[in-house]
């Protein structure tokens, strides 16, 4: 019996590490809680959600925007910019053109199907990318392993595509028709503003696909309150306040002592 | 701990943790990680990984296809044909290079595989000239040379066909140019030394022409004439002729574009006629003559048109990896195309080949791995008078190597093993199962026992085996396991244990209420 006992402890103490895991995680694409392929929980960041404290000369990430920002906000972020900040907008769906121009910046995203033959995948979306120019975040990189990138005009532009890249308007993954080749831009910049078409770049499975890039980023901070990566869900948002306030995290640890204490208790009653 | 409660905990950890399952069910990151993406990215861990396929090759080498085109023209034009035929040599070999790609990285829609045709259209055109050019040479030598009447008036017919010829094909030449200056204009090539070897090539025509000889005018003894004057692929013309003077069995020599197409022999009325099947020959216009010995005839031109083809592809399961491809290529009419390269596609780009027979059929056996896989014949038309055309994509599920019956080996042996044991177990487990149901039976006649006479011991272990045969206890329990599984009868069995076990001795009150227990008569005193 007694044997019995401990392994049904056992077992309900891995089904409840199973149901933490599943609790605590999502699996939304960017988001900094999702420990899958496509989450950014491995990319070494610090969140920020007030724009208005910036440090200056800080590197402020901000990935696959999907929520507007305030013209207090574009306020802060054209301030950064001007006090030395340098701003790096990774998107591939178009949702930081928005930004982009209230920052009078001249660069927009170009959503679309690029494909390349420069590849070593059999996907047509995940090609090679090559650096021009001298920028710092490209230092010591050849080439970069784009995943589904978007175009990006205007500016200076830092990487670009092999010329036998073709925007795969049929999604049948070969050139043709009036799919046409050209060499594409997929990340550009003005002064110290860096739009990247390819948010992907900074997924945990491409984190070590790209890694002098990503090294050349860091250190970085990264925007939780307008970006995909601060995606979470109603569990995760409980323990994130939970843990922010003390008497919650009090209160969550007397819930999690008062069983056992009243188990002993009747045991020595018995 | 309660069974009934640590089984429904079990059950409900289980059921939990199925439902966590279950709601990752959808994803098949839990079984297998294969093309795993979303709309905005792939998993490179998931994506096949294949070979570049020199595709950063592509490019430099179509500049060295234009910048070949050069320096070929120009040591034709300076007539230097050994050089030429170097520079012709490292040209065909550039251009098998390139058309290798083209196919491997699945360009041909494109505009590299406009590039493509018209470069081959090129070196086709280049190669025809460095010919042509070379005997232009040799027939003005031997028409100084050669006296005879006869003889000067052939090489005059055969110096007018490649003036003709030269004339055709540097119009086509020129033609090319825009499409392909166009072309190479996107890709950022040099186009000066293909601009070059169009006036190179012009200047050779040109040159040809100035050096009209006489004799052209003399009409020759031996007639030619196509007809009819156009066909397609399939068809068969007739290249036919009067020889006056000629004499019967004269064996008559047919040429097409100064290559020998076959040849006839004079009929006793002076005729010939050669059928000449339009097969692998590239589309537009053709010249023909005849020889008859030193006689040449006139240059007779028919064109070949172009047509569309039809390819089928059916797919048969061979054996567990192995799948048949099968299909037809055919002209729009329905005639079969015999002898054509038919390349069929993989859903991951790999290319295998196969070859039309004489009824247009091809065949081959592809070994593919477990899974679904679209598949795709191609032809490419390249040298025929016939368009390229794609089969339907067909997709066929290939079943894949066999499982190994080891795991299901290991997995019955260790059934049979975890079988075994429980049985072995059985007789000291069994009443765990069936203790609740085992009633008493009131009902049954008291076993009899006698004890009479008995030492006090002895006669304690008759009643126990006794109260045991009456509750139905096997007789491998212990006294211990029979006060467990009834603890009705706990006194009677704990008090038997001391009896045995300890060696006390069991007073005569003890038997007697022990014998009533036996008997079924002491069930309130227990």
């Amino acid at each position: 019996m007694q044997r019995e006992a401990w392994a049904v402890l056992l077992i309900l103490l891995l089904a409840g590490g199973a149901v933490y895991a599943h609790a605590t995680t999502t699996t939304e694409e960017f988001s900094r809680y999702n420990v899958g392929w496509n989450g950014t929980s491995n990319l070494a960041a610090e969140e920020v959600r007030d724009l208005g404290n910036l440090p200056p000369g800080a590197t402020l990430l901000i990935l696959a925007p999907d929520v507007a920002f305030t013209a207090d906000e574009t306020g802060y972020l054209r301030a950064f910019l001007e006090s030395g900040g340098h701003l790096l907008i990774a998107d591939e769906e178009g949702s930081a053109n928005r930004l982009l121009a209230d920052l009078g910046s001249a660069i927009r995203v170009r959503p679309g199907n690029l494909a390349s033959l420069e590849r070593d995948h059999a996907d047509p979306g995940l090609f090679t990318g090559y650096p021009v120019g001298n920028a710092t975040i490209f230092a010591g990189v050849e080439t970069v392993l784009l995943n589904r990138p978007a175009a990006v005009t205007g500016g200076e532009p830092l990487l670009e595509t092999s010329i036998l890249t073709w925007d795969d308007a049929d999604g049948d993954g070969r050139p043709g028709g009036s799919e046409t080749f050209a060499r594409r831009t997929v990340c550009a910049r003005e002064g110290n503003l860096t739009v990247l078409g390819d948010a992907s770049l900074f997924v945990n499975a491409m984190l070590a696909e790209n890694p002098k890039f990503i090294e050349n980023i860091r250190p970085v901070l990264i925007d939780a309150a307008h970006s995909r990566t601060g995606t979470t869900n109603p569990i995760i948002n409980a323990i994130a306040r939970a843990r922010e306030t003390p008497a919650a995290a009090a209160a969550l640890a007397a819930l999690a002592v008062l069983p056992v204490a009243w188990r002993f208790g009747r045991k020595r009653d018995d | 701990m309660n069974r009934l409660a640590s089984h429904a905990t079990l059950a409900a950890a289980a059921a939990l943790v199925l439902l966590l399952l279950g709601a990752q069910a959808a994803s098949p990151l839990l079984y297998t990680a294969e093309n795993t993406s979303t709309g905005a990215h792939a998993d490179p861990a998931t994506i096949q990984k294949r070979s570049p396929g020199d595709a950063d090759a592509l490019v430099p080498l179509m500049d060295d296809l234009l910048g070949q085109t050069g320096t070929l023209a120009l040591t034709i034009k300076l007539k230097d044909y050994e050089s030429a035929e170097r520079d012709l040599a490292r040209y065909s070999e550039l251009s098998r290079q390139f058309d290798r790609l083209v196919v491997t990285l699945d360009v041909s829609g494109t505009d590299i595989g406009e590039f493509q045709r018209n470069n081959r259209q090129n070196l086709d055109a280049l190669a025809t000239l460095l010919n042509d050019s070379r005997r232009f040479e040799e027939l003005q030598r031997l028409e100084i040379e050669v006296l005879d009447g006869e003889q000067r008036m052939a090489i005059a017919y055969e110096g007018e066909a490649l003036r003709q010829k030269m004339r055709e094909g540097f119009s086509a030449y020129a033609g090319r140019e825009p499409a392909t200056t166009r072309i190479a204009g996107r890709y950022d090539l040099n186009t000066t030394p293909y601009q070059q070897s169009v006036e190179h090539f012009a200047e050779v025509a040109d040159a040809a022409d100035d050096r009209t000889g006489g004799g052209t005018t003399v009409k020759s003894p031996l007639g030619i004439a196509v007809t009819p004057a156009e066909g397609r692929y399939g068809d068969t013309l007739r290249i036919a002729g009067r020889y006056a003077g000629g004499i019967p069995d004269t064996r008559i020599e047919v040429y097409v574009d100064s290559r020998v197409a076959g040849a006839a022999t004079l009929d006793a009325d002076g005729t010939y006629n050669h059928p000449y099947r339009i097969g692998r020959i590239a589309a537009g216009p053709h010249l023909a003559y005849a020889t008859a010995g030193r006689i040449y005839s006139e240059v007779a031109t028919f064109e070949v048109l172009t047509q569309n083809t039809t390819l089928t592809l059916a797919l048969a399961e061979v054996n567990r990896t192995a799948v048949a491809c099968t299909g037809n290529l055919t002209t729009g009419d329905g005639l079969p195309v015999a002898g054509a390269p038919v390349l069929i596609r993989l859903d991951d780009g790999t290319l295998a080949a196969a070859e039309t027979d004489e009824n247009g059929t091809y065949g081959t056996v592809l070994v593919l791995p477990g899974g679904e896989h679209a598949l795709q014949a191609e032809f490419h038309a390249a040298g025929y008078p016939l368009n390229a055309s794609e089969s339907p994509a067909e997709t066929v599920q290939v079943r894949g190597e066999g499982l190994s019956p080891l795991p299901f080996v290991a997995a019955i042996a260790a059934a049979l093993g975890t079988g075994w044991y429980l049985r072995r177990r059985r007789p000291e487990e069994e009443p765990v199962a069936a203790a609740a149901p085992v009633p008493e039976s009131p009902r049954e006649a008291p076993p009899a026992v006698e004890i009479a006479g008995l030492p006090p011991r002895e006669a304690a272990t008759v009643l126990f085996r006794a109260l045991r045969d009456r509750l139905g206890i096997p007789g491998t329990k212990t006294p211990r396991d029979c006060a467990l599984l009834f603890p009705a009868h706990a006194g009677f069995f704990e008090r038997y244990e001391r009896i045995r076990y300890a060696g006390e001795t069991p007073t005569d009150d003890e038997l007697r209420a022990m014998e009533a227990e036996a008997r079924g008569g002491g069930e309130g005193a227990a």
